[in-house]
């Protein structure tokens, strides 16, 4: 800039441009130290800065009639600024689009081939750039980048249409044949740019390697959430041979071992986990996935771990996640952030924790149970720490059903003390909700979204009480609960069967189906503690009850035979005896699998303990003569 | 009203652009004695209301959109647009660490010093950014994305500290069915900016002293469960309140919003949508309808327990929702929900603790009660009946006379009975407004010496309000006039020939509001081209109510036309309607455009719809005779003094001579006017058929004169005409060309057998040769008027020739047949051929036009 110009024609002209040159220069070397040097807001901001330099270039070049021999500088800029602006917002927009489109529409402009008026699409446009280019070698290059970062707006916006055409202009191939995006990645060789041309802030080839890369990832994802394992198993593997950071090695050999894990060879899914976890980041969907892993073969002690990790490790990598990127458009800008049904999506820590909980619980190891559900508790009431979210996300449960779940948790791990408390918190939290009168199940149902469970919530909660009670021996309490839930159970109305079925949405049904267990659960609880007072006859009404309302369950049954057994009616008792030797268990088995957790634990508790023998015993004893 | 004179003190006047503040982003906020103010520049104020002066002035790099104060940890943070929030530590020995820029030559003491915040103190930034609200240890912001508003939570970043990346919580897309305007990254201002609050439930811990409208209230239970659900309730978790510029409000519950960093949270499960107000949502907030004293019983704990119970939404034209929670008839807990009707548009809105709402349009204050039934407040009515504690079936805003607020805040700490208001207007002026609305108002007859002195301080601070008011007034005023005047001056540019009509009630009834006066103006496009439909123009004016024997006088401008030709003749056919579907529609929704400043786009619909009820009233048509003007006779005019002649003349007369010696107007029409012959065209009338006609009225003339007072009958220069007994004139058209007109006597030969029949000749001439026709075209329409009521009489013609009759009908008939033909080759012809047939054509017509015929 310090260079003298002689008072010549062409002097002042030539020295413009290199003024421009120069200003794109040493905006590009300033961007990369930045890049490399600095973090947080003021990186964001002095990366503002740059962009605003790069922007007031762009328009001090634009504002000027475009120009063959100052078009690679002007498009060079525009690149740059894209490549800048893309980073810096983490994701293309339609500002992009419009970028490209300005500076593929100066190109035509030196090429008298833009019509007055004429809108043409990209797609159009570029079709048009690239057969007229062959008439401006020296842009070549530059256009190559461009179509690059073209490439890389189609790819996260999923114009594939779009994307596998430019790539077939690009690479001279008009035929049909080559429709594999992958292939034509590949194939496709940006020319090397000269070593004096203008500074760029990143260049074609390395804009392919990481297109190629989030094209196989992005494809290898799809087809895994679709089910056609075999073609996801290649395009994942494509991936992996392909250039990415390890974060993105993690997260592709992750999918991998999930790939392997649903084809059924958990040996090579673990292996490739365990190359993840090699790979040094901790990261959440892989320890997710290592629990899946783990529980499908079986082994509770390393899944339980795995998730145990993982909560540990989600409170933790959120801290330290802001790493700054160290290459402006990664390959991480391209993939979309995974949704609940993929593969890689892990949920938060408190939906985690829960998992973690209810597996306890599931298997049985009712201490473990009980502790992760107090601590999810106290983390989601303490209210002091603001990163934890409850895990009501559907179609996981609801909050009240995660109070009911660690009520029942304590319970099973014989802390009924702690259990009462819960219920007496959910119970206090949610009793103003509750309606003052009875109504019918069908107003229940045109209310707002949530109402129809209140009243199972509450009564749940009274159930439970009552089983705490029965833990404790405090009978006359037990009974007392019992009574309270069943009195607001009755309450609610079944619909009319006949009509609506249809329409009803799986909501509506479990609510149904929730309802008509709850009933039956209750009364086989008090019939239970009726019976252990030596009140049979108001057990049998109990328990005869619990049969006609919940007709396919057998537990209710098996009391009511015991029962009948234990009065000694025999026609009654055999009457029932032959409905339970009838070979129709299947509805009962679907109809518990529906139920919310803490219901189906539950029925284990109220479970008679042999029903076998019980019903060998019956058949001798009928056999014997009366 | 007398109970609710509001006691308006002004406090400080700020810099305020030409036309005034505009709404949406001013904010004012009071914390003890300071007040935190910013009107919509790039400055935010700090004012000392003790000390009466501005303490400290903050310069921001762009315009501040919005301010929110964390008084207990003495924070402000404030939302620069395009730039992000900026967070100021207001510790009165620590100031953020900043530098002032005028401090080094001024006095800080005596003059406010401008700090020019430190780019250091941004701790989000964000250039997409468009609202916020801060809420214990977490920031929400509102982030405008390419088609949708996206939620996001953060930590809540201390002064000088920087919003980590990390410090994002959590992230949720708002399902917005319009994306909003503008394109991002590109520099356009929002017309309006989404609103949100924080709601928490009660019982929860939040920091007391946190000021009303600063972004937070509590709501009761029910209420709070029932519009966030059993999640929200059973967390006790607060729950960002967000009303978009859509009309959509939704909610998102906070703790639920937290999300892992890997993906944002699904919208499907975060996000209830409310309700849709359908238009921009501008306020919320949360009162407390139900009887103070009762609410206080039931919940014996203490009376600060006392949560809204009703939550309310305000849309920018007025329309407000309020829910509130209450029981069905079979006992369940349902929400309830009802909008209103407020007059827009709405600037800005606030609640008191109490069950009131303030809203400001740009004419006034209005203060509605939600508990009192939305009854005027000085009536002391009894509650309504219904369900106690339902919501009002109708709002009746009472006025408190304040106009242009453009932001309000409720000021804490005013004796009870009392609200203080902290406004700021539309022309920068800080003020309290303080409201007397104690609903044991004393009587106004119960007066005082005391209650005098009070009064009348209340007048006069009453004075400086009104003194505002009066001036928006008059802007409207102004503005109308403007628009008066300079429809008058575009009147005024051109010669235009104005017609006024009267209409007047004769009938014993009177016309009310509903009908319009209808006039239509009907040119025919061309007088000679009597196929072409000829352009209309329809007045319509609206008739405010015309009493029996009241009259109403409507001037119209009649022409010329775009092309600036005056068509004449021009028919003007009068007619009243009344339009059935407008006076229904009208007394819906009444909008009065001069109400709604702020609407431009409002269409202004008054052109009579098909339904309704129509009178023709008359019809009339003006010609070139009544337009012609007759300056040459003038003189004669002026040298009588006359009384309204000189009062604009030393200019006029100065503008004349200096114009006298140019005005020989170089244009085609003029050169035409030099060097060509005139066009002429005359008709005869026999004499003894004119005397007949004119015997009535003008016997005693000579009967050329009398003839010319006849054909200019309707025209001013008549009088002029019949006092100095003309028989020619020389007049000017309206387009300036000078028309004249000859009658003299003839004597007719070859005609009638008895010998010459004595006739007379109206010859019209003028180098304008469509002027000319014109003319030629009134007159003939004078006269068959004429000769219509003369055959009625009955009078006999003399005897005639018939031979030669006939030969000047077959001549006749010849041209006639010329013409057709020319007028056919004409439409074939190309241009120099054409050209040729035209001048033909031409000659035809003037032989036509002088016919050796006599109207017997």
């Amino acid at each position: 800039m310090s260079r003298q110009t002689l008072p010549g024609a062409s002097a002042p002209r030539a020295s413009c441009l290199d003024l421009w040159r120069e200003k794109n220069d040493r905006l590009v070397r300033q961007a990369k130290g930045v890049m490399a040097q600095e973090c947080g807001v003021r990186r964001q901001q002095l990366i503002q800065n740059i962009l605003q330099g790069l922007k007031e270039v762009l328009l001090s070049l634009q504002g000027l009639p475009a120009a063959v021999p100052v078009l690679p500088l002007e498009l060079t800029i525009t690149c740059n600024f894209i490549i800048l602006r893309v980073s810096l917002t983490r994701g293309f927009t339609e500002d992009q689009a419009q970028d490209i489109q300005q500076a593929l529409k100066r190109v035509l402009e030196t090429q008298e081939r833009l019509g007055p008026g004429l809108e043409l699409g990209l797609r159009e446009l570029w079709d048009t750039v690239l057969h007229a280019s062959c008439l401006l070698p020296d842009l070549l290059p530059v256009l190559h980048l461009l179509a690059g970062l073209q490439a890389a707006f189609w790819l996260s916006t999923e114009h594939l249409g779009d994307l596998v055409s430019l790539l077939q202009t690009l690479n001279g191939t008009q035929s049909r044949a080559s429709e594999d995006l992958l292939l034509l990645l590949k194939t496709w060789s940006p020319p090397a740019a000269e070593s004096s041309a203008l500074l760029i802030l990143q260049d074609a080839r390395s804009l392919r390697d990481i297109l190629l890369t989030a094209s196989a990832f992005r494809q290898g994802l799809q087809e895994l959430i679709t089910g056609s394992l075999p073609k996801a198993l290649s395009s994942l593997q494509e991936a992996a041979s392909s250039m990415c950071s390890r974060s993105v090695l993690v997260q592709v050999y992750t999918a991998l071992g999930n790939c392997l894990r649903k084809m059924g060879k958990p040996q090579r899914a673990l292996l490739y986990l365990i190359a993840a976890l090699k790979e040094g980041s901790v990261w959440g969907p892989l320890l997710l996935e290592a629990s899946r892993l783990y529980r499908q073969q079986g082994d509770t002690t390393a899944e339980l771990e795995s998730l145990e990790l993982l909560t540990e490790a989600l409170s933790v990598t959120q801290a330290h996640s802001s790493k700054a990127p160290q290459v402006f458009i990664e390959v991480e800008l391209l993939l979309t952030q995974p949704d609940p049904a993929s593969p890689l999506h892990c949920g938060t820590q408190s939906q985690i924790k829960h998992l973690l909980a209810s597996r306890c619980l599931q298997m049985g190891r009712a201490e473990d149970a009980a502790e992760h559900y107090l601590d999810l508790l106290a983390l989601l009431l303490d209210g002091s720490e603001p990163r934890f979210s409850p895990p009501s996300c559907p179609p996981g449960p609801c909050m009240p059903e995660v109070f009911l779940e660690a009520a029942l948790a304590l319970i099973q791990a014989s802390r009924a003390q702690d259990a009462l408390t819960v219920c007496e918190e959910l119970l206090s939290r949610t009793s103003f909700l509750l309606p003052k009168m009875p109504r019918l199940w069908e107003d229940v149902r045109r209310g707002t979204k949530e109402m129809p469970h209140c009243p199972l919530w509450v009564s749940a909660a009274h159930l439970l009480q009552g089983q705490a009670w029965v833990q404790l021996r405090t009978q006359k309490e037990a009974v007392s609960e019992f009574s309270r839930c069943l009195e607001l159970l009755f309450r609610v109305m079944p619909e009319d069967k006949g009509q609506g079925a249809a329409s009803n949405c799986e909501q509506g049904c479990r609510s149904d189906m929730t309802l008509q267990h709850l009933r039956a659960a209750a009364l086989i609880s008090r019939g239970l503690e009726w019976i252990a007072s030596g009140q049979d006859t108001k057990a049998l009404q109990d328990f005869l009850l619990s049969v006609q309302i919940c007709p396919g369950h057998r537990d209710a049954s098996f009391h009511l035979l015991q029962t009948l057994k234990k009065l000694n009616r025999k026609d009654e008792a055999s009457a029932v005896w032959w409905k339970l030797k009838a070979p129709t268990q299947l509805p009962q088995e679907e109809a518990t699998r529906s139920l919310p957790l803490y219901l189906e634990a539950y029925f284990n508790w109220i479970h008679p303990p042999d029903c076998e023998t019980l019903l060998e015993e019956f058949q001798t004893s009928l056999a014997e003569p009366c | 009203m007398a109970g609710s004179e509001p006691r308006v003190h002004y406090l400080a006047g700020f810099s305020c652009p030409l036309g005034g503040l505009t709404s949406g982003k001013p904010r004012v906020l009071c914390h003890e004695e300071e007040v935190f103010l910013s009107t919509g520049s790039e400055f935010v104020y700090v004012y000392d209301q003790e000390g009466g002066l501005l303490t400290a002035v903050y310069q921001f790099p762009d315009q501040v959109w919005h301010l929110q104060l964390l008084a207990l940890r003495r924070a402000l943070y404030v939302l620069c647009a395009r730039r992000g929030i900026y967070c100021l530590s207001l510790e009165p020995r620590r100031r953020w660490s900043s530098s002032q820029t005028s401090e080094d030559n001024k006095d800080s003491e005596a003059s406010s010093p401008v700090i020019t915040v430190d780019p250091e103190a941004c701790v989000l930034p964000d250039t997409t950014l468009c609202a916020f609200t801060v809420h214990d240890d977490v920031l929400v912001a509102l982030v405008q994305g390419p088609a949708q508003w996206k939620m996001q939570l953060f930590e809540r970043p201390r002064p000088g500290e920087d919003c980590q990346p990390g410090g994002l919580v959590g992230e949720v897309e708002l399902s917005t069915s319009t994306p909003p305007a503008g394109p991002p990254g590109k520099a356009t201002v929002p017309c309006f900016l989404p609103v949100l609050c924080c709601v928490s439930p009660p019982g929860s811990k939040v920091p007391l002293g946190h000021p009303q409208g600063c972004g937070g209230f509590m709501l009761e239970k029910a209420l709070f469960g029932l519009l966030f659900g059993a999640d929200a309730t059973l967390l006790e978790s607060p729950v960002i309140l967000c009303g978009l510029p859509d009309g959509q409000l939704c909610c998102v519950v906070l703790k639920a919003l937290v999300t892992s960093q890997s993906a944002p949270g699904d919208p499907k499960a975060l996000v209830k949508i409310l309700h849709h107000l359908e238009e921009p949502v501008v306020f919320m907030g949360a009162l407390k309808t139900e009887p103070q004293a009762e609410a206080a019983v039931e919940s014996v704990l203490s009376c600060e327990d006392v949560y809204s119970d009703c939550l309310v939404a305000l849309g920018h034209h007025g329309r407000t929702l309020a829910i509130k929670a209450s029981w069905d008839k079979s006992g369940n807990l349902v929400p309830e929900l009802r909008e209103y009707c407020l007059p827009g548009p709405v600037l800005c809105a606030a609640c008191s603790g109490g069950s009131r709402m303030y809203h400001s349009t740009p004419s006034d204050l209005c203060v509605v009660d939600l508990a009192l039934g939305g009854i005027p407040l000085n009536s002391e009515q009894p509650q309504p009946d219904g369900v106690p504690g339902g919501l009002p079936p109708l709002l009746c805003p009472a006025s408190l006379s304040i106009c242009s607020v453009l932001t309000l805040s409720v000021l804490p700490n005013t004796p009870a009975g009392d609200t203080e208001l902290l406004a700021l207007s539309t022309k920068g002026c800080l003020m309290t407004c303080r409201l007397e609305l104690s609903s044991e108002m004393p009587g106004p007859t119960r007066m005082t010496t005391e209650n005098t002195g009070q009064k009348i301080k209340e007048l006069l601070s009453g004075i400086g309000d009104v003194s505002e008011r009066v001036s928006f007034l008059k802007k409207a005023v102004d503005q109308r006039n403007k628009a008066l005047t300079s429809l008058n001056e575009a009147m005024n540019l051109q010669d235009v020939l104005m017609a006024t009509c009267l209409l007047e009630n004769h009938s014993d009834f009177s016309l009310d509001q509903g009908w319009t006066l209808c006039i239509q103006v009907l040119t025919s496009s061309s007088a000679l081209d009597l196929d072409s439909a000829g352009s209309a123009v329809t007045y319509t004016i609206p008739v405010d109510r015309l009493g029996p024997g009241s009259q109403r006088e409507v001037t119209l401008p009649l022409g010329p036309s775009e092309s600036g030709v005056l068509d004449l003749p021009v028919t003007v056919s009068c007619t009243l309607f009344y339009s059935l579907k407008e006076v229904v529609g009208g007394a819906l929704t009444p909008s009065d455009p001069l109400e709604d400043p702020f609407l431009e786009e409002q269409p202004l619909d008054l052109l009579p719809e098909q339904e309704g009820i129509c009178l023709p009233l008359s019809r009339q048509t003006v010609d070139m005779l009544q337009c012609l003007r007759f300056p040459s006779l003038a003189p004669l005019c002026a040298r009588t003094p006359c009384p309204l002649g000189p009062a604009a003349d030393l200019v006029d007369t100065f503008l004349e001579t200096c114009r006298a010696p140019s005005s020989e107007v170089a244009g085609p029409a003029a050169l035409r006017a030099k060097y060509l012959p005139p066009s002429t065209a005359s008709i005869r009338v026999s004499t003894e058929l004119l005397r007949a006609a004119l015997e009535d009225t003008h016997s005693g003339v000579p009967l050329c004169s009398a003839t010319l007072q006849w054909l200019l009958a309707e025209n001013a220069a008549v009088d002029i005409v019949r006092a100095q007994a003309l028989s020619s004139v020389q007049g000017v058209a309206p387009d300036g060309t000078d028309v004249h007109l000859i009658v003299r006597e003839v004597a007719v030969t070859d005609l009638c057998l008895a010998g010459p029949i004595q006739a007379v000749e109206i010859q019209v001439e003028s180098s304008s040769l469509a002027d000319m026709c014109r003319a030629h075209h009134a007159i003939v329409r004078r006269m068959q008027t004429m000769v219509m009521e003369q055959a009625a009489r009955g009078s006999s013609p003399p005897d005639l020739r018939v031979q030669y009759l006939r030969q000047i009908h077959a001549n006749h008939e010849a041209l006639l047949r010329e013409v057709q033909t020319l007028r056919d080759r004409l439409c074939t012809e190309d241009e120099a051929g054409s050209c040729a047939t035209a001048q033909r054509l031409l000659q035809v017509y003037k032989q036509l036009r002088s016919p050796s015929l006599v109207l017997l």
